[in-house]
């Protein structure tokens, strides 16, 4: 305090006074204490004006957007390429439909094909009985084919025995 | 005296009974529907596709879709709407697809041979509309923006803000239930307002 008020005499006895006035105000600490809370509220307002202008580009790109005229030029004689089309399509190939719908049939066969298998060994394991692909087909004697191939194959000679 | 030009060939039959015609196998009076409809069909898919042959392909869609699903037309509603709405969703369709194969970047096409505020200064000003520069270069802006939000949401952008359709009009073209158009076109405002964020942030950086 006592150097405060030797400065300010000398200031004023002083010729160039003016200095003394800008040393003095050199003289006083900057005080830099925040108010508390204060840079919430200062981005509480960037963020607001933020928005504003955000908003305002939104409503600039819609009036921009809506007032470009819609362009309905058609290509020279775009309509007679679609009847081309159309026409192609109702001559198309019987076998070409045929190929397409057995394509499309690939999936849902695998489907039930895998739908079968999953059925198949499922269901032999719950009964506790052997799967299905593994139970042996009732095996016919091997003679009794062999035996009705020679009656079918001598047949009409028998008939011709009758006849003579 | 000099004899006048004959009249156009109009055919003065309705909607209605074109498509009775062509379900009846009169194949050539579906001319007739594409000559009154494809303007309408080019200006709506230049909405969604900025490619020529893109528009060209998906129109081609429309009416080749058109022409398949005739018979499905059932005369309860006028011919127009059934008519927009497959046309809407073929478009949707071919966005799904144009999505997954080709994604671009929003700098791809942006900014090349453009000053530094030239893209912004655009952004403000309305285009003449006898400028056909003007307007190729404000075309290239919207779909640029609009390129970088979900095909939904670009649905949604464009019936509702840019041909101002109302959310029940919505639900019937695109055959969504009416809160879901409502989600829809909130969403869509949200995705369209971060593009436009990026547009402009990006052009803060050049």
């Amino acid at each position: 305090m006592p150097n405060q008020q030797r400065y300010i005499n000398e200031a004023m006895n002083a010729d160039e006074t003016e200095q003394k006035i800008l040393q003095l105000a050199k003289a006083i600490p900057a005080d830099e204490r925040v108010p508390s809370g204060f840079a919430m509220r200062v981005m509480s307002h960037v963020r607001e004006i933020h928005t504003r202008e955000t908003s305002q580009a939104d409503e600039q790109f819609l009036r921009l957007a809506r007032n470009i005229p819609a362009n309905e030029h058609v290509p020279y004689a775009f309509e007679k390429r679609i009847m081309a089309h159309v026409r192609a399509l109702l001559n198309e190939n019987p076998f070409t439909i045929w190929s397409r719908m057995l394509w499309r049939a690939v999936a849902p066969c695998l489907g039930v094909m895998l739908l079968a298998i999953v059925l198949a060994f499922g269901r032999g394991d719950s009964n506790g009985t052997e799967p299905l692909a593994t139970v042996d087909p009732p095996v016919e004697a091997p003679d009794q084919n062999a035996i009705d191939f020679e009656t079918v194959l001598l047949a009409s000679f028998d008939d011709l025995e009758y006849t003579w | 005296m000099e004899a006048t030009a004959p009249l156009a060939d109009t055919d003065l039959r309705t909607d209605e009974e074109l498509i009775t015609a062509v379900v009846g196998g009169e194949v050539d009076s579906f001319e007739e529907l594409i000559v009154r409809y494809q303007p309408r069909i080019f200006g709506m898919a230049r909405k969604y596709f900025r490619n020529e042959s893109d528009v060209e392909d998906v129109v081609q869609t429309i009416f080749t879709k058109t022409y398949q699903k005739l018979g499905s037309f059932n005369h309860t509603a006028p011919f127009e709407h059934w008519f927009m709405r497959l046309s809407v969703n073929t478009c949707y369709d071919a966005l799904r697809r144009k999505s997954k194969r080709h994604e671009q970047a929003i700098t791809d096409v942006m900014f090349e041979n453009e000053t530094d505020d030239a893209w912004h200064n655009r952004l403000g000003s309305i285009p003449d509309p006898n400028d056909q520069e003007a307007l190729d270069k404000a075309s290239e802006l919207v779909h640029t923006v609009l390129g970088q939000v979900s095909e939904k949401a670009r649905i949604v952008l464009t019936l509702q803000e840019l041909e101002g359709r109302s959310i029940k009009e919505i639900a019937e073209i695109t055959g969504w239930s009416i809160s879901l158009v409502k989600v829809q076109a909130f969403r869509a405002r949200k995705e369209m307002r971060a593009a436009v964020e990026r547009f402009l942030s990006r052009e803060e950086r050049l």
